[in-house]
């Protein structure tokens, strides 16, 4: 497992438990992280103050589990309206304003729960240290900052300052208490009334502002040498770096390979266009690969497949019980209690010893259920062509076992780089958001109809290297579900395995990033309210930003029974949104 | 097959009115009839018992003024335990029934049955449950009521109603209601059946039926420092302050989990049963990590432990042997512990 994949499954499970003990301490069920931002249902919620968006890379459990427990208290303890009605409009203002409300509601932390009290010191701690070695305490202005955060913490929840830092703010708390002294002495009094408190703090916010103003400017006339118009803009750059509450988006990875990265969310979507559909094409993938090529692709994934060991009864077992539901089914007789089968009396007086005169009613699982297992077949898979067509080939076969009606489809596209749809809209002389440029392939590798056995040979085309091109999830995900809905069965279950958002180079480039992302987001919204569930299995990939339910699989080894449970954990998506 | 219940007392109404404020410790200026003498089917003093107000005063007015009861909660709250324990302090005669979708119309109504009588055998009817308790001075109580099935359970349709008469059709007789007689029941559902994968075998009730009962009072969770009260009354060991602390922390995971539940995080929940085990456990093992281990952990989904883990390290400030922090990996830039 690559380092980049590593980190994204340690980021989803850390993200799972801390949205889980974020639940639970506010009591709300609608909170979870999406492409690493904490939203309440589709809305996506604030960073409340500097120090509650730890980054799940670069800090420890600790860390994220007292950010957590800092929302859970900020959304319980404070109410939002009257925060946002006294807050000041300035950025500097609004920065200390937000940071003393923290402060407020995690001194209200209740002494039931000190491992939550543990929890907010240790993440303070983090943070303070975090501000240190990142050289935000550099600065004039920074360092003020950090002094008021640093002093007002510790009069709210009456704890000594941090000792590590006492030296470092020793001077500038001397500058500042005889400007904030005031209303600082009032704050620990003031803490449960979040109205008398917020006038306070907007004293302290006004104060710091002032002076921290003063500081940036200070900074110009200092450095006269080195030009006073630099100087400040370098201290108005670092005092940004305080005020940004959003961390950088720290999804790509080092390596290149999470390069596709889930990006958060756009603000304001375009609407989704396709230039021409003139190109697009919905192929049997077994008719893309020569015969005899697919019955040597075929040999070879079953030796894999033999060669791993995957327990398929157990599998179908499991999925029949997450999938299916008892239905009665006529009756069954010849039993030793149940009631009473009249047409057996005559056996009772022919042969008093008989005992078996009873019947009851038979109940028959039963799983009435499509499921459609769709696969980005784009050219970042294919390194993971091997062990994505085994999962994919084994799912089908268990849920046929289960059965579960099935289809295994892929979408890729026909060509790189926009092919002739791009040549079309050139020739049409480029006019301007041509929306999706490209030509759309959709594969079908067996259909619902078709049983496992006879789809055999079809699936093992996803081997086949070259269909893997360029991907339009969107469109793809939204093709799928209506197959899916064509289909007689009363629940539909649609499994995405996939590398990477969206991805096709002409489109892009014609219409900036957004599109693609804003599409598949639009699609699986509007599906999953139509019924589909969707699930995703992200290949090394956090894909929460697109999808309600996904999973980060770890495939550097072959898949096992491990990877199964993962799935039907995933497939089961228990939590309640 | 005879019901071995035996003959009622002398006394069959009840002859003094005893005052709620001091019988129940709840804040009512109310009087209830009750019993002078206790007789046999008249349930334990629970001296421990703490009252839910709400509930109380619910079955209190089944009591007082005849009404039908239902009381629904979901399970280990201890809905038949709080019926029994006021029925005791009215000296009231209680019988609990315990429905199961295999009780049929003639163990509730009666049936035919053959008998010994001077030494020969002659068939003779045997008054079911129902018919019986409806002559007496009887608090009847269907445990389980939404387990019973809704075809079965229309017998009782005729008996939910005040003065309603009983048709005991085997015998053409019609029997009317002894004036103290009483009949309440308690259920984990309301009868819309099993909707949160909870109570597997409950069944889906006919509202017909539903809809006669008088009073549906619902006992759910109670309010922690309620929950902490009856915490330390079954554990004599918490009744000092220390004790009063620690059980006042196992409620706040039993809190923590039932909050869980509700969002899905989990697919069981700590009833107050659940914590007085734990409570229990605490004193037999001496360690409430163990004890919890013990009274609810193991009965959980193994993949939902680490959740369960957190909860318990925010009261406890103690990291269970599931939790995820003893197996993460250090971070890549975590800043080290100086």
């Amino acid at each position: 497992m690559t380092d980049a994949q590593r980190r994204a499954r340690r980021q989803q499970r850390v993200e799972a438990l801390c949205a889980a003990a974020l639940r639970a301490l506010a009591g709300e069920t609608d909170l979870h992280f999406r492409g690493r931002r904490l939203h309440r249902g589709e809305r996506r919620l604030p960073v409340f103050a500097p120090h509650l968006s730890p980054s799940p890379d670069d800090d420890d459990f600790g860390s994220l589990r007292g950010a957590a427990d800092g929302i859970a208290l900020r959304l319980t303890r404070s109410d939002a309206t009257l925060h946002a009605r006294c807050a000041p409009e300035s950025a500097i203002e609004r920065w200390v304003f937000d940071a003393l409300e923290q402060f407020r509601v995690e001194s209200l932390a209740p002494a039931t729960l000190p491992g939550v009290v543990r929890n907010l010191r240790l993440r303070h701690v983090r943070w303070a240290l975090a501000c240190e070695r990142d050289g935000l305490t550099e600065t004039d202005a920074g360092l003020l900052l950090y002094t008021v955060a640093q002093v007002c913490r510790a009069q709210i929840l009456a704890e000594p300052v941090l000792e590590q830092t006492d030296g470092l703010i020793e001077a500038t708390r001397g500058a500042l208490m005889p400007r904030i002294g005031h209303a600082l002495a009032g704050l620990r009094r003031d803490r449960t009334d979040q109205a008398a408190f917020a006038a306070r703090a907007l004293a302290i916010a006004r104060a710091v502002g002032d002076l921290v103003r003063n500081a940036v400017a200070d900074a110009g006339e200092r450095n006269a040498t080195e030009g006073e118009a630099a100087a400040e803009r370098r201290a108005r750059r670092a005092l940004a770096a305080w005020l940004d509450p959003d961390p950088p988006d720290t999804a790509a990875g080092a390596d290149g390979l999470a390069a596709p990265g889930s990006r958060p969310p756009p603000t304001d979507a375009p609407p989704y266009r396709v230039f021409t559909r003139a190109f697009d094409r919905e192929l049997r993938a077994a008719e893309q690969v020569r015969p005899a090529e697919l019955v040597e692709l075929r040999a070879r994934l079953d030796a894999r497949i033999a060669a791993q060991g995957v327990n398929l009864p157990r599998l179908a077992r499991a999925l029949q019980a997450l999938l299916a539901t008892p239905e009665r089914d006529g009756w069954e007789g010849g039993l030793e209690a149940g009631v009473i089968d009249g047409r057996r009396l005559a056996r009772l007086i022919a042969s008093p010893a008989e005992r078996r005169l009873f019947r009851a009613e038979r109940a028959e699982p039963r799983a009435d259920w499509v499921v459609g297992v769709l696969v980005d077949c784009s050219g970042s898979m294919k390194p993971h062509a091997e062990p994505v067509a085994m999962i994919v080939d084994l799912l089908a076969r268990a849920l046929e076992m289960a059965g579960v009606a099935t289809e295994v489809l892929g979408f890729t596209t026909g060509a790189w780089h926009g092919g002739r749809a791009l040549r079309a809209w050139q020739r049409a002389g480029r006019p301007a958001a041509p929306g999706r440029l490209n030509e759309v392939q959709h594969l079908v590798f067996k259909d619902a109809d078709t049983p496992w056995r006879r789809a055999r040979p079809a699936i093992a085309a996803l081997l086949r290297g070259d269909l893997f091109r360029e991907g339009v999830d969107g469109e793809a995900v939204d093709w799928a579900c209506a197959r899916l809905t064509d289909r007689p069965q009363s629940r539909r279950l649609l499994l995405v395995v996939c590398d990477g958002c969206p991805r096709d180079t002409a489109t892009v480039l014609a219409n900036g990033e957004l599109l693609l992302d804003a599409h598949l987001r639009e699609v699986v919204l509007r599906r999953e309210r139509e019924g589909i569930a969707i699930r995703a299995i992200g290949v090394g990939l956090d894909l929460s930003a697109y999808y309600d339910f996904s999973q980060v699989l770890d495939l550097s080894e072959p898949p096992g029974n491990r990877v199964f449970a993962e799935i039907l954990r995933l497939i089961e998506g228990r939590r309640a949104r | 097959m005879t019901l071995p219940l035996p003959a009622m007392p002398a006394s069959d109404r009840p002859e003094r009115l005893l005052g709620v404020r001091e019988t129940f410790g709840i804040d009512a200026d109310l009087h209830v009839p009750a019993f002078a003498e206790r007789s046999e089917h008249v349930p334990e003093v629970d001296p421990a018992y703490r009252f839910n107000r709400d509930v109380t005063l619910a079955l209190l007015a089944g009591f007082r003024s005849d009404r039908r009861v239902l009381i629904q909660g979901l399970h280990g709250t201890g809905k038949s335990s709080h019926v029994e324990q006021v029925a005791a302090r009215l000296n009231w005669p209680c019988v609990r029934v315990n429905l199961d979708g295999h009780v049929s119309r003639l163990d509730l109504v009666g049936r035919d049955a053959v008998v010994l009588r001077e030494g020969r055998q002659v068939t003779e009817f045997q008054e079911g449950i129902v018919p019986w308790a409806l002559q007496r001075p009887v608090a009847l109580v269907f445990d389980e009521y939404d387990a019973g099935r809704p075809d079965v359970m229309f017998v009782i349709q005729r008996v939910l109603e005040r003065d309603g008469r009983f048709t005991l059709l085997d015998q053409n007789r019609v029997l009317s209601p002894h004036p103290s007689f009483r009949l309440f029941a308690t259920a984990n559902t309301v009868g819309l059946g099993n909707l949160n994968g909870l109570y597997h075998g409950a069944q889906r009730l006919n509202h017909a039926q539903i809809d006669r009962w008088n009073i549906v009072a619902a006992l759910d969770f109670l309010p922690a420092d309620e929950e902490v009260a009856i915490v330390q009354a079954r554990v004599p060991r918490l009744a000092d302050d220390a004790g009063r602390a620690l059980a006042a922390a196992m409620v706040a995971v039993a809190d923590l989990t039932r909050k869980g539940f509700a969002a899905g995080d989990l697919s069981t929940l700590m009833s107050p049963r659940t914590v007085i085990t734990w409570a229990e456990n605490v004193e037999i093992f001496r360690d409430p990590a163990l004890a919890f281990r013990l009274a609810f952990l193991n009965k959980c989904d193994p993949a939902e432990r680490p959740v369960v883990a957190e909860y318990f390290q925010r009261v406890f400030d103690r990291e269970l042997a599931e939790s995820h922090a003893l197996g993460d990996p250090p971070a890549a830039g975590a800043v080290p512990r100086r």
